[in-house]
Parts: structure tokens; C-alpha cells; sequence
């Protein structure tokens, strides 16, 4: 399993980082909800390898992504489906469509599969992201373990307003009660809660490369940046991906 | 926080000019570089930012870009909806910088007539609350 000790980056890192991504690596390597270790180590190496796709090149310079067709330059070891979700969320998340999603439902990706699939996604382009930003390489993919999913669904989770079922607000209980914490929860952070492990996952990573739930509407945290300049930096990303939210 | 005016096209449109905020041509240049694929414009963002504010700055700084390189996939791969209260607060801050012509923006239907009444009124008091809680935190001993 990779140490992610950073002892190779240009600058000191915080320890809360490194020990974040190990705990991240080790939710990648071990069975999900729905995906075995071994797939979803499967799913983070087609994260790395989307960059090197030229069906994705041709569509992200293509006027509309439905524009180009093809097949991508998979690695081989996961559904067609499940390639072509990995690879459009890392490339080109500005242009997913509700058509798109309810056709690669249709062809027999469960939704939940699809939301682990994102969970694993973001996960890594976020760890990924931070390392290129530190001009460091990425860290070594870790060993899968052995092992079946859960394949626990949370009763709660419903059609609540967005393309997959989320748990509605003041609806996580029982094993899902940790997931939100007081008041009103938003939307981005109920997104994959329909597989509750990937909410817990995005909590813990947030935490360190960001603020924690408590922090949010503290506008005096940060750490040696301040809350405008982490801001300024989180909308620039966000205005050069197109993201609304 | 700090009861200055912040021009947001800095966010938008990387307008660092009169943005209030400090460093924001580096932090700027660094998030352009790391959402793009130019390697050498990153090494250079990431000396402008180090060389001006800092290691610990630098580690902040690729956290926070990083974070968002998720939370924008997050958002875009499940079509969530923008939250109820930012909707009505957000809609003429979001038209005047154009965001309302992101592809995303289908995801969060178009606002009632009694939301944009509730816009109208209510954003002008939400940003004076929204001042007097910086002012009210600035005060010595004040905690968060």
C-alpha cells in the first residue's frame, strides 16, 4: 500500500493530507458497496488512463460530446458502461446529461453501482489533482483485498430532485444516521448518498483539503490561506469546469 | 470579513484587478494551471505562489483546488439542484456573471415568480446580515 509520505515534494505537507489519502486508498482497495476492491482499483486506474483516450480528446474539442462515436481506449477490465462513465466524468463532467445517464442505466449499470463508480472517481482526481498541484507523481495505485460488497441499499434514499436517488433531509438514520450533520445538508454533499460509504468518504477527504462540515460557515477558518483566498481559488476552479453548483 | 467590497469576476473570469483579495493573481494562475494540461504553466503557478505567500500556502492552495476538481464532478455527474436558499439569494449575482449559461444550470429549474419576489427582497437583507456578522466578528474576542 502506498505510504503517500510526500518526502519527495517541494514543500513540507501537513500531516492531516497524507493521512487523509491513506485512509482513502485503503476505502479504495477494500470491497465497496457494490464494486469488489479489485474492480474498484480497477475503476481508479481508468481515472489515470482517460487522459490518454482520443475518443474523450475528440469529443472535448467536438461542439457536442454526442458528436463523436466510438469505442474508448479502455484498459480492459470493467464494463463498457462503466468505462465510458469514468472517462466522461474525468473529462468532460461539464456536458453529463440526464439523456446520457438514463441510457447507461438502460444498458444495465445499476444506479448505485453508478454512484460508486463517482465516488471512486472523484477520489481519485482530487488525490491526483493535489499531487500534480505539488508537482509530485501520483502515488502507486494500492493491492485490492479480497472480499464481496455489501450491497446494502439505504431504505431512505428516494428520487429527491436530482438524476440519482439521495436520502431527503432529516432522513438518515439508523446505520446512515452519521451521514448529515445538524440542519439542512446540502445537495452536494447528499449526492451519493444512495451509497452512504462514498458520503463518508468525501466528508473525510474534504476535511483535510478543505474545511470540515463545522468549519463551513465559520468565514474566519482556514489555515495559511484565508476564507476569501480559499474561496477565490474554489470558484475559479469551479467557473473553469462550468459547474453551476 | 475583512468589510471589503470583493469584485467576483476574479472567479469567473480570472479578473484579478480590484478583487480585494490578497495574492489573487497567484491564486488564480495556480487554480487556471491546475484545471489545465500545461505542465510548464503549472510549474511556474506554483513558484508564483510559493515564492509570494508560502509553503503552507502552496499545500493550501493544491488542496483546495483539488477539492473542487471533485466537488464539480460530484455535482455535474448527478444532477443535483442548486440549494433552495442560494437560488433565491444567488439570482442576480449568478446573471450578472453569466453563470446561469452553464450547461449545469438545466439541472435547477427555473425559478417561480414567488422566488424571484423572494430574490428580490430578500438578497439586499441577506447581504447586510451577511455584513453585520463579519463586522460583529471582527470585534476583538469575538469567536467563531
Amino acid at each position: 500500500m502506498s505510504e503517500f509520505s510526500y518526502a519527495d515534494a517541494p514543500v513540507a505537507v501537513r500531516a492531516d493530507l497524507p493521512a487523509a489519502h491513506r485512509r482513502a486508498w485503503r476505502r479504495l482497495a477494500t470491497p465497496g458497496t457494490w464494486w469488489t476492491g479489485e474492480e474498484r482499483v480497477a475503476i481508479a486506474a481508468e481515472v489515470r488512463n482517460a487522459a490518454r483516450c482520443g475518443l474523450c480528446r475528440r469529443r472535448k474539442t467536438a461542439l457536442s460530446p454526442h458528436a463523436e462515436e466510438g469505442a474508448h481506449d479502455g484498459l480492459g477490465a470493467l464494463p463498457d458502461a462503466a468505462v465510458d462513465v469514468i472517462h466522461r466524468v474525468v473529462t468532460d463532467p461539464g456536458r453529463l446529461s440526464k439523456a446520457w445517464l438514463e441510457k447507461t442505466l438502460a444498458s444495465g449499470l445499476g444506479d448505485a453501482q453508478y454512484v460508486e463508480i463517482i465516488g471512486v472517481v472523484v477520489t481519485v482526481v482530487s488525490i491526483d489533482s493535489f499531487c500534480r498541484g505539488l508537482g509530485v507523481p501520483p502515488q502507486p495505485l494500492p493491492e485490492p483485498e479480497s472480499g464481496e460488497p455489501s450491497r446494502r441499499r439505504p431504505p431512505a434514499a428516494c428520487p429527491d430532485g436530482a438524476w440519482v436517488a439521495m436520502i431527503p433531509h432529516g432522513r438518515a438514520a439508523g446505520p446512515d444516521a452519521d451521514l448529515f450533520g445538524e440542519g439542512r445538508t446540502p445537495n452536494v454533499m447528499r449526492a451519493m448518498s444512495l451509497v452512504p460509504d462514498e458520503v463518508r468518504g468525501l466528508t473525510d477527504l474534504g476535511a483535510a483539503h478543505y474545511l470540515s462540515t463545522d468549519q463551513m460557515m465559520d468565514l474566519r477558518a482556514g489555515r495559511a490561506l484565508d476564507r476569501a483566498q480559499m474561496e477565490l481559488i474554489a470558484g475559479r476552479v469551479s467557473a473553469l469546469n462550468e459547474c453551476f453548483y | 470579513m475583512t468589510g471589503k467590497d470583493l469584485d467576483l469576476h476574479a472567479v469567473t473570469a480570472g479578473e484579478v484587478a480590484g478583487s480585494g483579495v490578497a495574492h489573487a493573481g497567484a491564486l488564480v494562475a495556480f487554480a487556471e494551471a491546475i484545471v489545465g494540461d500545461d505542465d510548464e504553466a503549472l510549474a511556474s503557478a506554483r513558484a508564483g505562489v510559493l515564492g509570494e505567500i508560502g509553503p503552507e500556502a502552496l499545500v493550501d492552495a493544491a488542496a483546495v483546488a483539488s477539492n473542487f476538481m471533485r466537488m464539480v464532478r460530484i455535482a455535474d455527474s448527478t444532477g443535483i439542484s442548486l440549494d433552495g436558499p442560494m437560488e433565491v439569494l444567488s439570482q442576480d449575482l449568478r446573471a450578472e456573471l453569466g453563470i446561469d449559461r452553464y450547461g449545469s444550470a438545466a439541472n435547477t429549474p427555473p425559478a417561480s415568480a414567488l422566488r424571484r419576489t423572494l430574490s428580490r427582497v430578500l438578497t439586499p437583507l441577506a447581504w447586510a446580515a451577511l455584513k453585520l456578522y463579519g463586522a460583529l466578528s471582527r470585534r476583538p474576542g469575538a469567536e467563531s
